[in-house]
């Protein structure tokens, strides 16, 4: 007889079988009856619903997506750091609309007042003036940039852009956790968590009334477009750099967006005005949204030793030619002690109450706080006042519950009393929990959450959503990311239906073909660079290849042909007794860091491609055997290489930056192509070095077909150099550059022609003029030099 | 006293420098009450692409050039009539409790408040060390203005005045633990110790007359720009100045250039600009009296 099927209560009980809210903590699933939150009904029967295999295959997909979109973190452990998996939870957390719209409307009150705040603190100092802050609290901040005391900002406004950290109490009332102005990360992942998790739900989700978020992007990119004083230029995003534990998102909402990636490299400023260094010359850029602490931005004015900055950006933001989202010095309104005095400059500058409170601050530069702090430390978390951190980001000078985390000193009383103007005590925080997925249940786990606010011609948009972090443990100081903390999606769960949204234009917009935008001289260089390392490991690859079959046939590497051809390969940097040569590895990290520096201009399946054919070469560093196993190796990496080109120039548009790709790679295998012959057609090279030569130039057929005679130098030299229909010739890669070079941008100066693209014609046509027996070994290395020096000019004119 | 002041700052780079952009603070200040600037001119050498000029957060005059051509040498000289009237004045300041009490009462963010010449700055932060000494050498209830003579005189005892010992980038913890340095070390010593104790204090930078008044030694400094230190002392007192490498409160000798917490924010020459290869950098000081001597 069969088991009789398990009702939906049965299954919801099972996977809450071990869910409790714990006492004192609030509970975002439960209520404080023990039931069930309405809004969260569906989602749990559904939940409950799925057979365990199922569920599993869910959670793989959204990983699978994760991955496949190539979205990662960056962990330190102090000195180094590392690239890890996005760590997903894959539980959403459920928040009912109206609860939403009670948040949405504290945070907007909380930006306008941060707004004012700005404006005071760069201003009139109202505040101060008028004893509502402490002036030493200000002056002392690092963050309270001098250079711009007095400046207003072009756009009107400090603040365009802000995310909040919110937490629910013990009383299930939400606090502010923390203020991030200065260049808050964040936003981008919220929505690759939206698409994971949707993916993980997709039947769900569908019918889930949940809120879109496509519409906030699309809202703040028209703002932003807005602010630009000529039409005509691009908004920026102002990176710091690959190395920067969120340059993942820079590039991705540059991607979304449409805006161009510029890292300081990419920026001048000339009479006032910052400058987009360009293929085709400078072109102003006047909206920046900035991802650089300010403190970087500019070496001249801000700190001396950042070499991440523009010198004059200062000067620029002075004169009101620049708007950058936020703005510099926005910064000082995380400082930690500022919370204490929020509700007071709530009543100072706008004569309002705080709609959402913030968490209790006091600050221990005044006797009667310090005096609270000290009777209640075992409540408090007492840190330094002027830290930008938010409240679980602890670090080894906190002192939680009256115990030193790291340093050891005296007594608490004596820290307060002699650092008390650097301390804060804040209330040591209590998060409510959420659910989230382990082995088959759910369990309960501390969360905190953030949320996006972006300034329009209509006042502040709030993201319907968020990024969640999720603790690892039920310890609430557990939720960084950088402790093992995991990430969810925010549903917003509305009682109507809620409109789809997309990137897309309202239907009614009339359609404008855009500009295809400009290319910065940085992007040009990485991209020109991409294309050689690439092209320069796929030859390295094929003589690789032809090396290791060849010693599989004799057994013997003391064959006159091995000998002669380890010899080019070692004038390569390639050392062939290395099944895979740690030149050839270096190569292709060389191309990844390229590539790193320009993703958001190729797609992220070319990017995934490189990253699996690097992996794959490491990989096989370990295992592989010389001979035919390093041979077999060898195809399968240059299957990969090839298909990560395919990718790339298939899918990749057809303007200035393909273009700079396109001639690396052609340079690299005109240049290599003249080496290869130059050596393995020599009259003096050994026997079988012809053939070598063709194998290399993966012309095997072709040469077959067109001269099934025999082979000579001449038809090798013919195939190889002279053909213009061959695309391994060196002159059909030499037609290829000229006729690249022809089209960007200053090809001809007032009708005459650039000293590059002379130079392409006369090696292209000194070549052309050749036949295989005036094309001799030294013939070769001449031009060969030539290609050399065409890399040079390239660089002169576009890309410095 | 009136002054014609003559300033050339020479800058030789080994290799060319294809493009700069410099932020000069060397015309002198212009003081209500201390000191009228009649005149002045600067000038640059190569001809800059562009020059611009504004006033920073303490008050100084900038002057931000841009060079774009390239140059292996760049040459500054500045002229101008200076008319230094300071008097010290009477010394109206509390004791360093009550001096603790009116920083706490002053509520003010703009140049001149107490408050951000307390703490570290970039280039100076007090050290227990500087603390110490600045107790010991100011003990006996003096007033502000009393600790802080007591604490230049002090140093001007136990530090000697050695131009090969330190560069422009010694911390004053080392200057001090070696007890040795230039005008710039003196100054920040001096600084970092009154910080330690709560007097705010601040670095100057100026001029010293070349040539002293008949039967005066020669004052140490006076053959390029000097650097000594600003303390506030009180709402009654306020700023005052004193010259640590002399030994001397500030008057009409020393002419101000410009205010800040150290050096970083008062730099003569602060460039960014890419070079290979040394740069040597050289200047010439005349501070002469209008009408002889």
């Amino acid at each position: 007889m069969a088991t009789p099927a398990p009702t939906p209560g049965d299954q919801v009980a099972t996977i809450l079988s071990e869910y409790a809210a714990t006492p004192g903590v609030s509970d975002e699933l439960l209520g404080p009856d023990g039931a069930i939150r309405p809004v969260w009904r569906q989602f749990i029967d559904h939940l409950a619903a799925l057979a365990p295999s199922d569920l599993a295959e869910r959670f793989g997909r959204g990983d699978q997506y994760l991955r496949d979109a190539g979205v990662f973190f960056r962990e330190y452990d102090g000195t180094a750091s590392t690239e890890r998996p996005w760590p997903l939870s894959h539980i959403p957390v459920l928040i009912e609309e109206t609860d939403w719209t009670e948040i949405s409307r504290g945070l907007v009150q909380r930006a306008d007042l941060l707004e004012a705040l700005c404006a005071d603190l760069y201003g009139e100092n109202r505040l101060v003036a008028d004893g509502h802050l402490p002036a030493s609290l200000i002056s002392a901040s690092p963050e309270w940039l001098r250079p711009v005391v007095g400046t207003k900002p072009a756009s009107g406004h400090f603040l365009h852009f802000l995310a909040f950290e919110i937490g629910r109490g013990p009383d299930g009332t939400w606090w502010v956790l923390g203020d991030r102005t200065q260049a808050p990360s964040g936003a981008g992942f919220a929505l690759e968590n939206r698409v994971a998790t949707a993916r993980v739900f997709s039947d769900l989700f569908a019918e889930a009334r949940v809120h879109r978020l496509a519409g906030f992007f699309r809202t703040f990119r028209d703002a932003l477009q807005g602010l630009r004083t000529d039409r005509d230029s691009r908004i920026g995003i102002l990176t710091p750099g690959m190395m920067n534990d969120t340059y993942y998102e820079h590039a991705w909402i540059a991607r979304y967006l449409g805006f161009m990636l510029l890292e300081s490299e990419d920026l001048t400023v000339e009479d006032g005005r910052v400058m987009v260094r360009t293929v085709a010359g400078l072109t102003p850029v006047d909206v920046l949204w900035r991802r650089l602490d300010a403190n970087f931005a500019d070496p001249l004015e801000l700190d001396a030793t950042s070499r991440l900055g523009t010198p004059g950006m200062v000067g620029a933001v002075r004169r009101g030619n620049v708007t950058l989202v936020n703005a510099l010095g926005s910064g000082v309104l995380e400082t930690r002690a500022l919370l204490a005095f929020m509700p007071k400059i709530a009543r100072a500058l706008r004569d309002e109450k705080l709609l959402l409170p913030n968490i209790a601050t006091w600050w221990c530069g005044q006797p009667a706080e310090r005096d609270h702090v000290r009777a209640h430390t075992a409540s408090m978390m007492i840190g330094p006042a002027l830290s930008t951190r938010l409240p679980f980001e602890i670090d080894e000078s906190t002192v939680l519950g009256g115990e030193f985390r790291g340093i050891a000193r005296a007594s608490v009383d004596a820290f307060l009393e002699s650092d008390g103007a650097n301390l804060v005590g804040q209330e040591a925080v209590t998060l409510s929990t959420t659910p989230a997925w382990e082995d088959g249940r759910l369990v309960p786990r501390p969360m905190s959450l953030r949320v996006f606010l972006a300034r329009t011609p209509d006042g502040w948009s709030v993201m319907p959503g968020g990024f969640a972090r999720i603790g690892s443990t039920s310890d609430p100081t557990a939720i960084a990311m950088q402790r093992g903390g995991a990430v969810a999606d925010v549903w917003i769960v509305s009682r109507g239906p809620v409109a789809p949204d997309t990137m897309m234009p309202p239907a009614a917009d009339a359609f404008t073909r855009a500009g295809p935008g400009i290319l910065p001289s940085r992007a040009a260089d990485n991209l020109f660079w991409l294309g050689r390392y690439v092209e320069r490991a796929e030859g390295a690859l094929r003589l690789l290849r032809a090396h290791h079959s060849r010693l599989a046939e004799t057994a013997d590497p003391e064959t006159p042909l091995l000998l002669h051809l380890d010899a080019h390969l070692e004038t390569l940097g390639i050392d062939p007794a290395e099944t895979v040569p740690e030149g050839l590895l270096s190569t292709l990290d060389a191309a990844m860091t390229s590539a790193g520096r320009v993703r958001d201009r190729f797609s992220t399946d070319g990017w995934m491609a490189l990253k699996d054919l690097a992996k794959t070469a490491n990989r096989m560093s370990e295992s592989a055997e010389i001979g035919d196993d390093a041979a077999r190796a060898m195809g399968i990496l240059l299957r990969k290489i090839t298909g990560f080109s395919g990718l790339v120039h298939e899918n990749m548009y057809r303007f200035s930056g393909w273009r700079f790709l396109s001639i690396g790679r052609s340079l690299e295998r005109a240049q290599g192509m003249c080496a290869t012959l130059a050596v393995l057609a020599d009259p003096d090279a050994p026997d079988g070095a012809l053939d070598l030569a063709v194998e290399a130039g993966d012309s095997v057929m072709t040469h077959r077909r067109r001269y099934a005679v025999s082979t000579s130098r001449e038809t090798v030299v013919d195939l190889l150099a002279l053909d213009a229909m061959n695309p391994r010739a060196v002159l059909y890669q030499l037609g290829e550059i000229r006729s690249h070079v022809g089209y960007l941008p200053r090809a001809s100066i007032h009708g005459q022609m650039s000293p590059l693209s002379r130079a392409v014609l006369r090696t292209h046509t000194d070549l052309a003029v050749q036949t295989p027996e005036t094309l001799d070994t030294a013939a070769l290395r001449t031009i060969r030099r030539e290609i050399g020096s065409l890399s040079g000019l390239l660089s002169t004119a576009y890309l410095v | 006293m009136l002054f014609d002041i003559g300033l050339t700052f020479t800058t030789k780079y080994a290799n060319p420098v294809s493009v700069a952009r410099h932020l000069l603070r060397l015309v002198p200040a212009d003081l209500p009450g201390a000191q009228t600037l009649h005149s002045a001119r600067l000038d640059v050498t190569p001809m800059p692409a562009e020059r611009s000029v504004f006033t920073d957060f303490f008050g100084n005059s900038a002057t931000e050039i841009v060079l774009r051509a390239p140059h292996k040498k760049i040459e500054v000289h500045m002229e101008a009539r200076v008319d230094r009237y300071a008097d010290p004045g009477l010394d109206l300041s509390p004791d360093l409790p009550g001096l603790r009490r009116e920083i706490a009462a002053f509520r003010g963010l703009g140049p001149d408040a107490p408050h951000h010449f307390l703490g570290a700055s970039p280039r100076i932060a007090p050290a227990p060390e500087m603390t110490a000494y600045a107790r010991e050498v100011s003990d006996g209830g003096l007033t502000a203005f009393g600790t802080v003579c007591a604490l230049g005189m002090a140093l001007h005892r136990d530090m000697k005045f050695d131009p090969e010992a330190t560069t422009v980038e010694t911390p004053p913890s080392e200057a001090f633990a070696r007890r040795h340095g230039v005008c710039q070390d003196f100054a920040q010593v001096m600084i970092a110790a009154l910080r330690g104790i709560g007097v705010p204090a601040g670095y100057v930078s100026g001029f010293l007359r070349t040539n002293p008044p008949p039967g005066k030694p020669r004052l140490e400094g006076a053959d390029a720009m000097h650097a000594w230190v600003r303390a506030w002392c009180g709402f009654e007192t306020g700023w005052i100045e004193f010259d640590p490498t002399n030994a001397a409160v500030c008057a009409t000798d020393h002419i101000v250039v410009a205010y800040g917490r150290d050096y970083g924010d008062v730099s003569p020459m602060r460039g960014v600009l890419r070079i290979s290869g040394g740069q040597k950098i050289d200047q010439k000081v005349d501070v002469v009296p209008v009408g002889g001597r």
